[in-house]
Parts: C-alpha cells; structure tokens; sequence
C-alpha cells in the first residue's frame, strides 16, 4: 500500500484492507498478526474481510467457465476492420470465396466489362484492387453478422430521424449520401451507422422485411477512384454478399437470404445509387423525357 | 497487444464483474456487449504498452456510470434475477465456519452504492491493485480506499443483517 507505517505505530485503516488484499509489506503484515492475536473485535473485522473476498470468488467464479453467449463472440473476432492484419484477410478472404464474378453486365443492360474475370495481362494490378474490394465484402458480412441480429440497438439512428441520419453520415463520408428506397423488394430502412474503414468512415444502413429478415447496405467513400466492376458475390457461411465498385464509392449488400432476392436488392440499390449517381430515387427529379 | 485479438480473453472476466456488478444475466451482459463494441470503437486509443484488461474495465465503468445515470433519469428499476440457479448450487457447504453466508451475497451486494460496490468487486473479486483500480475508475487512491472501507463495513453488516435471527454486528 502506499502508505506503509513504520514499525511500532498504529495500524491503519487502510493498512487494515491491504493486510487483507495481500499488498502489505512483510514487517507491517507480521506486526498485524501480532495484533490480531490480541484484539478479537479487530480479527473478527479481518476475518469477514477475507471471507467476502472469498465468497466473490465462490459465488461468481463460476461465470468464469459458462460458455460466452454468442452476441459477445463475434465482437471479439475481427468485426470490422483492422488494418494491421488487413494483408492476411485479404488471403483469408480469397480463399474462403466460394463464388465468384456473378457477371450481371448483360443483366444490367451496361454493357460493363467484368474486370475480374480474365486472368491474363494486368492481374496483378487488379489483384490489388480485386483483394480490397473482398476485404470490403468480407467486412461488410462480419459487420452484418455483427449487427443485424442485435435485439435492443441493431442501429445508431432509426428510420424515424431520417434526415438526420442521411446528414450525419454525408458529413462523415464527405459525399451526399442517401439510403436507397427498397420497398419494392418488401423491405424497410430501420435506420443506420457508421463504421470504421480502411477508406474512412462506412454508412450501413439496415432494412428488414415483414418477415423480420434483415439485411444491410454498405457504403465506403473510396479514395482511391476505380473503374466499375461487375456485381460479385462474396459468401461467408450464411452470409451472402454482392459487392461492386463504382469510381469513389463501393457497395455491398449483404443478407442471410436468397441469394436471389438479395440480388434484386443488389439491382435496385445499383438503380438507385449508382446509376444515378449518389442521389437516390426518391429525391431525383422526375425524370423528363425529352 | 492488438486489441481485437485480446478481448476474447477478457470476456469471461468481464462477464463475472459485470454480474456481481448487475445480478441480472441480461443487463450484465448488455454491459459486456456495450463494452466490447466500445473497445473495438476506440481500439486506436488504446496504447499497446499499457494493459488491455485495465483498460477494458475502465470503459466498462464509464458504460456502467452511463447506465446508471441514465436508469437513474428515468427512475427504471432493474430487477435483480436467480432464474436458474438453484439455491443448492450456490449454497457454502456446511463444513464451512463462516460467519457470513453466500446465500445473501447478491442481495447484500446490490444494496451498496455503485461506487462502494465496484471498488469492493474491482479489489475483492478482480484481484486489482489500489491504483489500478484508481486508474480504472479515475478517482485518486485515497477515494478507492474510502470507498473500499465503507463499502466492506456496510457489506458485512448487511450480511449479518440479512441472516434471520442474526444479531446486528456493531460497526465501528
């Protein structure tokens, strides 16, 4: 303890309490015995000292050997980014994708090359861009799993303060941003946060269905500008996700729904967002045919 | 130590102060969970030379001051829960001498004022020096001390007291 008395002087109260917490010097401690034999009010004091220490551990030690409930476990694993161990995700996250290219450029009517495809000329160069882009994907699901079956928080600002949400994370990702309007497919926006990443902030904005399935958009404020690649899908256990790139802006949707339906999600956030640069249906003008 | 990669170690200590902090499975889980998101939050705040599990308890604090804050602004009662766990199971053995018994530890535990309680659980079940727990609450030592003080006394004449028929010890 701090204040360790000199021999021969009075016990102090708080030399009382290291005596019990075992951090009192050697000569201080023996003297202590020494009273303790003396005093029976003092030793009864000291006594139940001790034994609340040990009732803690009696009584709640036990805890120390439950099995971790799972919404305490995820965190604890790399939830989002970290950029220290970001060279080996980006191997983990190549050799866990099991689908790759979903090559949607006749889909999409865009006539768009998949750049990813081809494994001749400049791979290297993409190999960078490709990997980043699955690190992207691979966080976005960690950050899905992460978040969409929490009960009592699944997002920062709810649905309900919309506006300030959409100001929120435009002024964080430096960009007007909007979440895109996806009732055709059946689902809702609940609301939105932000994440961290390794271009800066994320938005994720969640939705659910009637069904109470939950899926959610990411949205990262790339600083690097790239050409647009082809919807592609990651695929991490349950979790699918179809992740693009479009100049500034990266996207991923992910969900643990059929990869059919997330798909469509995929198509209209692209309608919505991409095509039309950031700003989304709901606030573009109507559109004026010539 | 990188953060991400520590606290999976620390939960099940986390996890066993939060319940005897809380006594009530859920909220103390909640108070994990808001603990850990905090830490992955902040991760770059944490400086790698200094120790992972003092820092974790001292965000669990601040978590545990703003619930308590909060909870206290809308006068919500948390319900104090033994669901599933039978008496049995936690009951001291009879071969056991001691004055005070396990049976009234929750009780008597959440009968103590915040501060008094995560001093006396920090120092007694958590095994912290004085100044770590200082440092963790940010408070000075002697404020720990005072509270360790208190709050041992007031504990223990509450477990006297909760014992029916037991005769109030007489605190100095």
């Amino acid at each position: 303890m701090n204040e360790q008395g000199t021999p021969g002087t009075p016990v102090s109260e708080e030399e009382l309490h290291a005596y019990v917490d075992g951090s009192l010097a050697a000569h201080r401690r023996d003297e202590i015995d020494r009273l303790l034999e003396s005093n029976a009010e003092l030793a009864a004091r000291v006594s139940d000292y001790f034994a609340l220490n040990s009732m803690f551990h009696e009584r709640y030690d036990r805890i120390l050997s439950e099995p971790v409930p799972a919404r305490l476990r995820p965190p604890a694993r790399r939830r989002w980014l970290d950029a220290a161990n970001w060279p080996q995700f980006a191997g983990m996250a190549a050799a866990l994708i099991l689908g790759i290219g979903i090559g949607v450029g006749t889909n999409m009517g865009m006539g768009r090359q998949a750049p990813f495809a081809g494994t001749g000329g400049d791979v290297s160069a993409r190999r960078v861009s490709a990997d980043a882009a699955e690190v992207f994907a691979r966080q976005s699901a960690i950050a899905h799993v992460m978040y969409a079956p929490e009960v009592t928080r699944p997002v920062e600002v709810g649905a309900d303060r919309e506006q300030e949400l959409v100001k929120w994370v435009s002024n964080r990702l430096g960009t007007n941003v909007r979440p895109p309007i996806l009732t055709r497919t059946g689902f809702e926006l609940m609301g939105g946060r932000l994440l961290p990443g390794d271009d800066g902030p994320v938005a994720q904005f969640m939705y659910h269905n009637e069904k109470g399935e939950r899926i959610t958009l990411c949205i990262s404020h790339r600083k690097v500008s790239s050409d647009t690649t082809a919807f592609k899908l990651y695929e991490d256990g349950p979790v699918n996700v179809f992740y693009w790139i479009d100049g500034d802006f990266g996207y991923a949707v992910s969900g643990g729904i059929d990869r059919k339906v997330l798909l469509e999600l995929a198509h209209d956030v692209y309608a919505q967002l991409t095509a039309e640069g950031t700003v989304p249906a709901d606030s573009a003008t109507p559109k004026n045919t010539d | 130590m990188n953060v991400r990669d520590g606290l999976m170690d620390h939960v099940p200590r986390l996890r066993r102060y939060a319940r005897a902090l809380i006594n009530n499975r859920e909220l103390a889980d909640d108070l994990v969970q808001d603990t850990l998101e905090r830490a992955l939050r902040n991760a770059g705040q944490f400086r790698p030379e200094t120790d992972l599990r003092a820092w974790l308890f001292t965000l669990m604090h601040n978590v545990f001051v703003n619930q308590v804050r909060k909870a206290g602004a809308r006068a919500v009662h948390v319900s104090v829960d033994d669901e599933g766990l039978p008496e049995v199971e936690w009951a001291v053995s009879g071969n056991q001498s001691q004055s005070l018994e396990v049976r009234d530890l929750d009780y008597a535990l959440q009968r103590l004022p915040d501060d008094q309680r995560e001093v006396v659980l920090l120092v007694g079940l958590e095994e912290m020096s004085y100044a770590d727990v200082a440092l963790a609450l940010g408070v000075p030592i002697g404020t720990v001390m005072s509270r360790l003080s208190r709050g041992r006394e007031r504990l223990r004449a509450l477990m006297a007291g909760t014992q029916p028929g037991a005769k109030l010890k007489v605190v100095r």
